[in-house]
């Protein structure tokens, strides 16, 4: 039976990211994962993250997932692939299926590093071909250049609902409604908004009622609920669909670990069920540790750090580094962690109805309940200011912890400061040139640079476009409000792709002027 | 029906093993060898991949990851085969399934 120092279960964010700790201070690591490929959920993910320059803010997901590879190989870390750990027993012995073997191995550590699964809802249909998990969705479309369908409807307006909704537009499915029992969407205002102004529909107070068809989903019904989350009469409401999304939650596959016995709890702010774990990810189980997903949902940054820690700390555990190195290397992770772990969406903070920002802004509530922030109510925001000529309009109206726009502007036109989570400031006074670096790198897509008067009747609105194909100069088109409503003509005056802008092109529609700081998205005709 | 991604405005186009000749229910339908044989079906517009034992439903692409066994087929012969996570290789027999057998259940 082959022995390691260190073996980790899941080749996602936190599990690679524990080995390459692990193995760089000298430990004998495998990974197993049950795929064909590493990574987890990292290699799906096309979006530029969040957070700060150390936590990887601006990378796409897949790109950090790219990273992490080269990094644990360059670590020596053993990486096997198509290896279903199907036990956890006694003594840290891990038994892994592979093909239609069975192996053992020993292990002096163990980070069980296994992620969530997606949770489902049932109504009746939700067994035809056709109704599919979100990821499922992502996995179809970004791993292997599928449509999942033509015309789907998206229930959940979690995070996952929202950028796979976004993802599904990107590879050109129309996204008929965005729909969730809730009576508040569930993930960040700029996801929403950047799905909204595409022309999505979001129902809030809405449920599935059911799927139709025969051998396929052909169509769906949904109806508003009650505060109890029953059905109203006379509030259905039809669609012709072909793909039903459920992104209804993450669950922690535990499975594992309770299998070890290690002190598990049912949390359901965690996600379920989850091991008892101090802050370092250690268990009730000597030398058995937890990171990522698998010990609470949260998402891909926070997996990486909790990673490195159990990394770590399983090295400490084994001896390979002193217990005064531990701590200082914890502290100071523990530092990037709760960088993250502030703001409108903070774990803290989940279920909790904010009404006011950091600032004391009210929050648009009208983003809660339909996805995009109404006209009255953007000018509230720090980010959002009138002045002549090109200047940046930052609507970014929640605090999360997210800074690259600060960064991005080499003149200074937009302030963050210290507590990343505050809400970006468009800096009076400061001398914009227009370079669109702050478009391209705003993770959230919430960045525009508008000319409000152009001096002959019209203004120009500078946009993030991540959709193919990219319009040419001159297309004449209309552009759509913060809703996704066709609100005035426009056309392209230019359409700026630069390896800078990391596939985000910059589409620069003219308008008339009354338009000026209404319209945000393009549509040819 | 379901089509391909040519290209994609973030991840450009996507690179894919040989295309390769596999059968369908009999029916000769093509996919790139080492892509999911579910991938392969779904591109050529096929929603159902089998039927329940009881009732007769049809189920097909759920989770999309091999953990739901929503997706088996009976492929060369053996059935339960979860073809999202089984890579497609020329000259592969896919046949839909009917509870755990290939054969209609009429005809079982």
């Amino acid at each position: 039976m082959k022995r390691y120092d260190l073996i980790i279960v899941g080749a996602g964010p936190s599990g690679l990211s524990a080995g390459i700790e692990a193995a760089k201070r000298g430990l004998k690591v495998a990974i197993f994962d049950e795929n064909e490929k590493p990574g987890g959920q990292l290699f799906k993910q096309i979006h530029k993250f969040f957070g700060s320059k150390e936590h990887r803010a601006k990378v796409r997901g897949f790109v950090i997932g790219q990273q992490l590879l080269d990094e644990a190989d360059e670590a020596g870390v053993e990486v096997v692939l198509n290896a279903t750990v199907i036990g956890l027993y006694q003594d840290k012995e891990v038994v892994v299926k592979r093909g239609n073997e069975i192996e053992h191995f020993k292990g002096n550590a163990i980070v069980i590093a296994t992620g969530a699964a997606e949770n489902m809802v049932t109504f009746p249909g939700w067994t035809l071909p056709g109704v599919i998990g979100a990821g499922a969705a992502q996995t179809m479309m970004n791993l292997h250049g599928v449509l999942p369908g033509k015309k789907v409807l998206m229930l959940g307006s979690g995070n996952v609902g929202l950028v796979v909704s976004f993802q599904l537009e990107q590879c050109g499915c129309e996204v008929v409604a965005l729909v969730d029992a809730a009576p508040r969407v569930g993930g960040y205002g700029v996801h929403a908004a950047k799905v909204a102004r595409t022309g999505v529909p979001f129902y809030l107070s809405h449920t599935i009622v059911k799927a139709e068809g025969e051998e396929c989903v052909t169509g769906v019904t949904i109806a508003e609920v009650d505060s109890k989350f029953q059905f109203i009469p006379g509030t259905e409401k039809h669609f012709d669909v072909d793909t039903i999304c459920l992104a209804v939650g993450l669950s922690p596959m535990s499975q594992l670990l309770k299998m070890a016995g290690c002190k598990m709890e049912d949390n359901p702010k965690r996600g379920g069920q989850v091991p008892i774990c101090d802050e370092y990810g250690r268990t009730s189980l000597p030398g058995v540790f937890v990171a990522g997903d698998v010990s609470g949902i949260e998402e891909a940054s926070s997996a990486m750090i909790e990673g490195r820690m159990a990394g770590i700390a399983a090295a400490e555990y084994l001896g390979y580094i002193e217990k005064k190195d531990l701590d200082t290397e914890l502290a100071a992770l523990d530092l990037a962690l709760d960088g993250l772990r502030q703001g409108m969406f903070a774990p803290k903070n989940r279920g909790k109805a904010i009404e006011q920002t950091e600032e004391g802004i009210a929050i648009s509530q009208n983003l809660l309940l339909h996805g995009y922030v109404a006209d009255e109510e953007i000018d509230r925001f720090p980010g959002v200011t009138h002045r002549s000529g090109v200047h940046p309009v930052i609507e970014c109206t929640q605090n999360i912890p997210c800074n690259p726009c600060q960064d991005a502007c080499k003149k200074g036109c937009i302030s963050i400061g210290a507590n990343i989570t505050s809400l970006p400031i468009a800096v009076e006074g400061a001398d914009c040139i227009n370079c669109g670096m702050c478009v391209a790198s705003c993770s959230g897509q919430a960045i525009f640079l508008v000319d409000e008067d152009c001096g002959d009747g019209t203004a120009t609105v500078t946009l993030p476009y991540e959709f193919l194909p990219l319009p040419e100069e001159g297309t004449k088109g209309k552009g759509l409000g913060r809703d996704g409503k066709v609100i005035c003509d426009a056309e392209v005056v230019s359409v700026k792709s630069l390896k800078a802008f990391d596939k985000t092109s910059l589409l620069t529609m003219r308008v008339p002027k009354e338009y000026a700081t209404k319209a945000r998205f393009f549509k040819a005709v | 029906m379901s089509e391909r991604i040519k290209e994609h405005p973030i991840l450009g186009v996507q690179e894919k093993g040989e295309l390769v000749k596999f059968t369908f229910d009999g029916k000769e339908i093509e996919g790139y060898e080492g892509e999911p044989i579910a991938a392969a079906l779904k591109a050529a517009g096929v929603m159902v991949h089998r039927y329940t034992q009881k009732e007769h439903k049809p189920r097909g692409i759920f989770c999309a990851i091999g953990r739901c066994t929503d997706c088996v087929m009976v492929v060369n012969g053996e059935p339960n085969v979860r073809t999202c996570i089984t890579p497609l290789a020329a000259g592969m027999d896919v046949r839909t399934q009917y509870g755990v057998s290939d054969q209609p259940f009429d005809e079982q």
